[in-house]
């Protein structure tokens, strides 16, 4: 069976993976790549040769392609030594057209020129642009001179999959940190250093903190390490998909907080999600009164649930309640076929089937709304109550889903040769729904259950539209209006896994209830 | 009876007259004398013996007649709800007053929308769009899907290889597709029709996979094998009989999701630029917040609502009236 297992796990994670070289293929390739910069406020600030310039960064940040400035050229040779400073700074001066340049600069073009389109690069000249007849350069005309080379689809899928699962070390954090290495401590210094809290800090780490615990579920946290599902460009700017997707929302939680300075003040920072960033504390004056090294990057405490957390908290009710009604309700229509009920049931499981959904969640908006109920999501006063309508709008169609294929295969098993055998052997009718018909019809059903908690997690677009769910269900359509590749790619990365693990647990599921169904015996 | 009994001595004649030797037809004696069972007589034999189906299927042809036929006699065109545009009394009337405002006829019965145009022609315009995209949806996906799957459930090798496939489609997100495809060649009819048909076979062609590895395996078709028929006319004569009931029930099923589908993706942004029933409802949105404006959205959603539930029932009863074993 374990044999078996890993060989379905790994075909399912090269499905996983030619998914995303599909879904890469379909965003990178197929679209523009200057839709990215539709909702981009900072490039239609830049004008001219800069907004090509930006074009070029944004590109490379995002995974486009590789892009080299001359400037970055110069440096590379200033520091291999083949060039010294003076040249450096009388070279890196580019006239405002290949003409107008002095020969030093020309010969250093041509040799950067020479250097890249070997390598296949494409070199690109931007001309200055004048101001009219005088000798300046209009605003980001400044000359440019770069090389760039696409990136192809297969290495970016390979670097996109390498740097998924990132492992913290002591030799990440760039710069003069002092001694780098790792530190354990029975008092957490978060909480001025005299309460017991065992925690692991780092100082080289891009994570302080790399070990520690709170107050909160699951107590103890770790940073050691992270999940990168790629960055966003414009849904949430320079995070990770899966910052985004598992981060607190609403509003701040202040409580009192001691930094390292000693400073003891009472505000939201976490000093718990410390990360490093370069000469952070020598350029910002506020960081030097509170911090004592360079990790002063930190995220503030929250009072609400992350994505995730609401999609999941709301779904997973929904999951159990429709199992939990579902299943009795069609075992009724099944025992009672053409009665009362059973005909309800079926004109219940029309409408559900048939009515476009957005309509029934609608009306059931408006439904609960007559009976006083929230119709809308307030994360800054949660009550109990403004779960009820989101959890029944997912609930009722689920029902009716479990409902028709429960009735189904219940009639299914009814009219089977070996319940009639078994009523002519003498059982009793209870015995026989209980010991046959019940347990061979439920194996289907509870193939499904892995994928209902699961599915959870992926949330629910028009429910949470509807009631302002602050979700996960509408972070790929958000993305994709905004066209932020980043987050496409690593949503639908999560939601990938998250099918195939749940089919994966399903027959799990179905080969301990049935043991008639054996996965690794080929004889069929 | 005894009176019509004839005396052949009265004839004066021989045997040799008298009979005639008959040839012995061996085809007469094979002739089976039950009434002619034709399949499809049967199906709507069995479909119309139930009321429910004559009244929906009323209903279904009036909503057709709705649909189709209206707007074209009206002669709407996709730029006649801004006719009304520059009247500033005419917009968002609730049907009394839209009939005071523009005059008692079939037009103003529920009202006016947010450009003063009349939510009823609107509706109908909007369904023809509608209906059309799922029908033609329906017919590309069922045909693929059905020779797909069929092809599928025969071939071993065709097996391990579709398999895998159909673990890529089915894992890349419908939306993403969709709104690739749709950026890639806008949102026109023909490319929406493109981003629905693309992968949406493949959910058929699994379902007929599975309906079919479970009757090619059944005994009357091992024997079939056995007695030496081709694969093909199995695949004609034994199974695609059996599957017709299961192919009407799914056909049922996927016209109307192809609507919801529509609606749906036109909530989400990423529906038809044109007049669809989708965008009516989308456009509506705003209006259901407002008191006395809410007939503009539900209208719209009933009439959704009303034409899916009527295709899938019918579907449905007919699906059940194509199975043979009702015919009885």
């Amino acid at each position: 069976m374990s044999k078996y297992l890993i060989k379905r796990i790994l075909r399912s994670l090269v499905s996983v993976v030619i998914v995303i070289a599909v879904i890469m293929v379909m965003i990178y390739s197929f679209l523009d790549k200057r839709s990215i910069f539709a909702n981009d406020p900072v490039f239609t600030k830049q004008k001219n040769n800069s907004r090509e310039v930006y074009q070029m960064q944004q590109w490379e940040k995002y995974g486009y392609l590789d892009y080299v400035p001359y400037v970055d050229y110069l440096t590379q040779e200033l520091k291999a030594g083949r060039l010294d400073e003076e040249t450096f700074k009388s070279v890196s001066k580019l006239g405002k057209n290949a003409g107008a340049d002095s020969d030093a600069v020309a010969e250093y073009v041509k040799k950067f020129t020479d250097k890249y389109e070997k390598d296949g690069y494409q070199v690109r000249r931007l001309d200055g642009i004048m101001k009219g007849k005088t000798k300046k350069y209009q605003d980001g005309g400044q000359p440019q001179l770069f090389a760039y080379k696409d990136i192809p689809v297969i290495n970016r899928l390979f670097s996109y999959l390498g740097g998924i699962f990132s492992v913290d070390n002591i030799h990440n954090a760039s710069g003069d940190v002092g001694e780098r290495g790792l530190e354990f401590t029975l008092y957490d210094p978060a909480y001025g250093g005299e309460k017991f809290s065992p925690a692991i800090l780092g100082n080289g780490t891009t994570h302080k903190y790399l070990l520690y615990f709170d107050g909160n579920f699951p107590y103890i946290h770790q940073n050691l390490l992270t999940i990168n599902l790629g960055k966003s460009y414009s849904v949430n700017k320079d995070v990770d998909v899966f910052t985004t997707m598992t981060d607190s929302q609403g509003s701040y939680v202040r409580s009192t907080v001691t930094y390292p300075s000693g400073v003891v003040e009472f505000t939201a920072d976490d000093l718990h999600s410390a990360t490093y960033s370069e000469g952070s504390r020598e350029n910002g004056t506020l960081n030097q009164k509170y911090y004592v090294d360079d990790y002063t990057v930190v995220n503030t405490v929250k009072s609400g649930m992350s994505k995730m957390g609401y999609s999941f908290v709301i779904g997973i009710i929904a999951v159990l309640l429709s199992y939990f009604l579902a299943i009795p309700l069609g075992i009724t229509m099944a025992l009672r076929k053409d009665k009362l009920l059973d005909k309800l049931g079926t004109i219940y499981i029309v409408f559900i089937t048939a009515v476009p959904s957005l309509a029934y969640i609608f009306l059931f908006r408006s439904i609960g709304g007559r009976m006083g109920l929230p119709t809308t999501f307030d994360m800054q006063n949660p009550t109990w109550i403004m779960y009820i309508l989101p959890i029944v709008s997912l609930a009722l169609p689920s029902i009716a889903n479990l409902m028709k294929w429960l009735r189904r295969y219940m009639i299914d098993q009814m009219n089977a040769d070996y319940v009639k055998f078994a009523r002519s052997g003498g059982l009793s009718e209870g015995q026989i729904f209980r010991k046959h018909i019940l347990k061979n019809a439920i194996i289907p059903i509870v193939h499904g259950i892995p994928a209902g908690v699961l599915g959870a997690l992926t949330g629910a677009i028009i429910t949470e539209r509807v009631y302002v769910v602050p979700g996960i269900g509408n972070v790929l359509t958000t993305a994709i209006n905004a066209y932020d590749n980043g987050v496409i790619v690593g949503v639908a990365l999560f939601y990938a896994i998250l099918t195939v693990t749940s089919v994966i647990l399903g027959d799990l599921l179905m080969s301990m209830l049935d043991p008639r169904i054996n996965f690794t015996s080929k004889a069929r | 009876m005894n009176e019509k009994l004839v005396n052949l001595d009265e004839f004066n004649m021989s045997d040799a007259e008298l009979f005639a030797p008959v040839n012995q037809d061996e085809l007469a004696s094979e002739r089976i004398t039950a009434p002619r069972y034709s399949y499809w007589r049967s199906v709507f034999r069995v479909f119309f013996r139930k009321k429910i189906n004559v009244i929906l299927l009323s209903v279904l042809v009036l909503l057709l007649v709705f649909i189709y036929v209206y707007p074209m006699v009206i002669g709407y065109e996709a730029d006649d709800r801004f006719a009304n545009l520059l009247d500033p009394d005419g917009k968002h009337l609730t049907p009394a007053a839209a009939m005071e405002h523009y005059g008692s006829n079939i037009h103003w019965i529920l009202g006016s929308g947010a450009s003063g145009e009349s939510t009823f022609d609107a509706i109908w315009y909007g369904s023809s769009i509608s209906v059309t995209l799922a029908l033609v949806c329906a017919l590309i996906n069922m045909t693929v899907g059905v020779i797909i799957g069929a092809v599928w459930g025969f071939s071993k090798k065709f097996d391990l290889f579709m398999t895998e496939v159909y673990n890529v489609i089915a894992n890349v997100p419908y939306i993403l597709l969709i709104s690739v495809v749709v950026l890639i060649m806008s949102a026109s009819f023909w490319s929406m029709v493109f981003a629905l048909t693309i992968t949406g076979w493949v959910a058929i062609a699994y379902f007929i996979r599975t309906q079919v590895i479970i009757i090619r395996d059944r005994e009357y078709n091992l024997a079939s094998r056995c007695l030496g028929t081709p694969i093909t006319r199995i695949a004609s004569k034994n199974i695609l009989p059996f599957m017709t009931s299961v192919i009407v029930t799914l056909a049922a099923a996927e016209i109307p999701s192809y609507i919801s589908y529509e609606v749906f993706l036109s909530y989400i942004g990423m529906g038809l630029k044109d007049m669809s029933l989708g965008k009516i409802i989308e456009d509506a949105q705003a209006s259901m917040l407002t008191p006395g404006w809410e007939i503009e959205f539900w209208a719209p959603v009933a009439v959704a609502s009303i034409i899916t539930v009527v295709l899938y029932v019918v579907g449905q009863n007919l699906g059940d009236a194509s199975d043979p074993r009702t015919h009885m």
